[in-house]
């Protein structure tokens, strides 16, 4: 008979040793490099950031030095901070608005078997699956009023161009113009994929009670599908109030500020200027913004759940 | 294909000559053989002229060259991201004029005077005197050389020749006659295209480094004997007032916008009289394959004003990174030195890059091929009489030139220029003091 040489025996021991471990505490265990991977690239990034916050530090010179809350001080007196919020309102305000409405009305239309469906839905999608960057370029050459396609098609049919994003009074609008054709599609997929997991009886039941179309969508897919939209609002928004591609590839926040959301203003100070500490700030309060935003959306689509 | 081969053999023999010519000299072109540098390049006309002749070097030398291109936004953000990072930066581009103070401050810029001083690294015929001297002055920090001339760019006013001679239009020699030269083109319909009589770069902070030459030439200036900002001066006013109404009414819309590639675009579809903008774009004017005015620009200095012709001369230089080990930077020196040698320089000033030494300027070569000779005598003159400081004064150069940039925007779009100039001078003290 042979022996186990004891070094086998002391792994065997040591690996069992490890799978009790593990046995014993896999609420720990398994999620551990999800939580280790968050902590690394979410939480320690956010954490030096709100450290940065309260510095004076341009980058290359010298180290962070603690200013203590300056930078918030300084916020209020910066009146680029109020022109960034002003247009961050208005763009946001604007475009989700208009992609909610337009992403529903679309979904509606959708929703109903007609012939070529699949390659209308395709291609609709299209601005949606397209690259960010990519797009804003075109988007900035065709709406050049001198050289762009958009006044040359206006001015061929007899209209008069517009000044599109070389205009302080036309810029938002314009950019408006570019989220919704681009983010539209991604409100109009999740929507109809809410309504495609509707309960049918209570249409057929308002049908019986002779409501027109008009009423069913009112009392009864809107309610049905309110949860759906303000998911779809919460996913759009996130990205939306911190917009950054198009506007940065458009116009830089041109002409002269009237572009410049605070969240643009926050990266030209911090990567443009080299203020990082100030920059920081900016970006705690961008942060804020979009968490308040989310927190009372959440809340709402929960309350519209229980109904 | 015979032709495409005894091209080949010229390159061929031309190699072994420059091979030849550098083991004649006193500098051992093999003594860093097997060192890696990395440089760190501009998507700049320079890089275009150098980038394919790499590999001459590298066969030279034995020292492997990774040159890492980008277009200059991306390139000015990463270039400061990986020299903060401490990274394996060894060489990069810079614009002194717009980085020194801050990179030098940092500690990213190696001082040259002693490789340059030293036979071993530095061959005589190199010639350091070759350079001109405001872009070499620019290039240094405290008496030391931090960087060397790879170009001179100063900013001309270009102008539609054959429109000028078919209307009997004077040549503007003054900001009087610029404005008179302008207000009659715009709207003048020429073959089916209605013009517009001057474009300018007008998008803010891009502007001011073009609208510095109209702040110069009215008497203006960034700051004032006490170091102070001097934007809210009468005739720094005067030069945003000017330069704003020019544009407005003389210019295509939506000035407010326009960057250099938007200008020289409207300008290249032949829908301007005149532009002015720095002389390096003369390569995109005469490109016919993308310019409809191709043969048809001439040249000149800027008008003069109140102050007379105040043109800023600004330039680019290579420069080797403070952070890199001793080896790599002797292997870094080594190819900036191979890059702005003689017939390296020559080549790029053929290719339209305005070279800052004076031999390739004066070369025979240069001088039976140039087919803009008025190109040539703008440019000459121009970093002769210009100014090597044209960006403000301070630490914090992009910042003030977006401040800046926001009253020409005002200006553009005819808001009372003094109220915003005021606004901004005050704004620049604040942010000096910082």
């Amino acid at each position: 008979m042979r022996t186990v040489p004891a070094e086998t025996t002391r792994m065997k021991t040591a690996a069992s040793k490890i799978s009790s471990f593990v046995d014993r505490r896999q609420a720990l265990v398994y999620p551990a490099p999800a939580v280790i991977g968050l902590f690394l690239i979410v939480v320690i990034p956010i954490g030096y950031n709100l450290y940065l916050a309260f510095t004076k530090w341009t980058i290359g010179l010298g180290d962070p030095r603690f200013i203590g809350i300056d930078n918030f001080i300084e916020l209020f007196r910066d009146d680029r901070v109020l022109n960034g919020l002003k247009v961050m309102i208005y763009f946001s305000g604007l475009s989700l608005t208009l992609e909610l409405v337009l992403g529903l009305l679309i979904a509606l239309y959708f929703h109903r078997e007609f012939k070529g469906s699949e390659i209308v839905q395709a291609i609709y999608i299209f601005p949606f699956a397209a690259t960010p960057v990519a797009v804003a370029l075109i988007w900035r050459i065709m709406l050049n009023p001198e050289i762009g396609v958009l006044n040359y098609l206006l001015t061929s049919i007899g209209l008069p161009g517009s000044l599109w994003i070389s205009s302080a009074a036309t810029v938002v609008p314009a950019l408006v113009m570019v989220d919704v054709w681009k983010w539209t599609p991604m409100i109009t997929l999740i929507v109809l994929a809410g309504l495609k997991s509707l309960p049918n009886d209570p249409y057929e039941a308002a049908r019986i009670d002779g409501a027109n179309t008009l009423q069913i969508f009112w009392y009864i897919t809107l309610p049905l599908i309110r949860p759906v939209l303000i998911a779809a609002l919460m996913l759009r928004s996130l990205d939306n109030l911190k917009e950054f591609d198009i506007i940065y590839t458009i116009t830089q926040g041109g002409p002269g500020v009237a572009s410049e959301t605070l969240y643009l203003y926050s990266y030209k100070v911090a990567f443009g200027f080299f203020k990082a500490g100030y920059g920081s700030a900016l970006m705690v309060v961008v942060f804020l913004i979009v968490l308040v935003f989310n927190v009372v959306m959440n809340r709402m689509r929960l309350s519209a759940q229980d109904i | 294909m015979p032709k495409k081969m005894i091209f080949l053999l010229i390159g061929a023999l031309l190699c072994v000559g420059m091979v030849s010519a550098a083991v004649a000299g006193s500098v051992d072109w093999k003594q860093f053989q097997g060192t890696e540098i990395r440089f760190l390049m501009n998507k700049h006309p320079f890089t275009t002229s150098i980038e394919p002749k790499v590999a001459e070097f590298e066969k030279m030398t034995g020292i492997k060259v990774n040159m890492e291109v980008f277009p200059e936004d991306q390139f000015r953000n990463k270039r400061m991201i990986e020299l903060n990072a401490g990274g394996t930066v060894d060489g990069y581009m810079i614009m002194p004029g717009q980085a020194k103070l801050h990179y030098w401050k940092a500690g990213w810029l190696k001082p040259l005077d002693d490789y340059i001083a030293d036979p071993a690294l530095t061959e005589a015929d190199w010639d350091v005197k070759d350079f001109f001297a405001g872009p070499m002055k620019g290039s240094s920090m405290d008496g030391k050389q931090i960087g060397i001339v790879i170009n001179a760019e100063a900013s001309l006013l270009s102008y539609r020749k054959d429109l000028f001679e078919r209307f009997k239009v004077k040549v503007p020699d003054t900001m009087q006659e610029l404005e008179e030269a302008a207000k009659f083109f715009t709207g003048k319909e020429v073959d089916g295209k209605k013009m517009v009589g001057i474009t300018l770069r007008g998008k803010g902070a891009a502007a001011t480094s073009q609208w510095v030459d109209f702040l110069y030439s009215f008497g203006g200036s960034w700051t004032n004997a006490e170091g102070k900002s001097n934007l809210a001066s009468p005739e720094s006013i005067a030069a945003f007032k000017f330069y704003g109404d020019l544009l407005r009414n003389y210019g295509p819309q939506g000035g407010t916008m326009l960057h250099w590639s938007e200008s020289t675009s409207i300008f290249m579809e032949g829908k301007a009289a005149m532009i002015f903008d720095a002389n390096v774009f003369k390569s995109l004017y005469e490109n016919p394959k993308e310019s409809k005015v191709a043969g048809k620009v001439g040249y000149t200095t800027i008008p003069a004003g109140p102050a007379g012709k105040v043109p800023h001369v600004s330039n680019w230089s290579l420069a080797i990174s403070g952070t890199s080990t001793p080896e790599r930077q002797k292997a870094a020196w080594l190819f900036i030195q191979w890059a702005t040698n003689k017939a390296n320089v020559l080549d790029a000033l053929m290719a339209g890059v305005p070279a800052g030494r004076a031999s390739a300027w004066n070369s025979p070569d240069y001088k039976s091929k140039d087919a803009t000779p008025d190109w040539t005598a703008g440019s000459l003159k121009s970093f002769e009489i210009g100014q090597p400081q044209w960006n403000p004064p301070v630490l914090n150069v992009p910042e003030i030139r977006d401040i800046t940039g926001l009253v020409i925007v005002d200006a553009i779009e005819g808001k009372d220029v003094a109220a915003s100039a005021k606004k901004a001078a005050e704004e620049m003290n604040k942010k000096m003091e910082m």
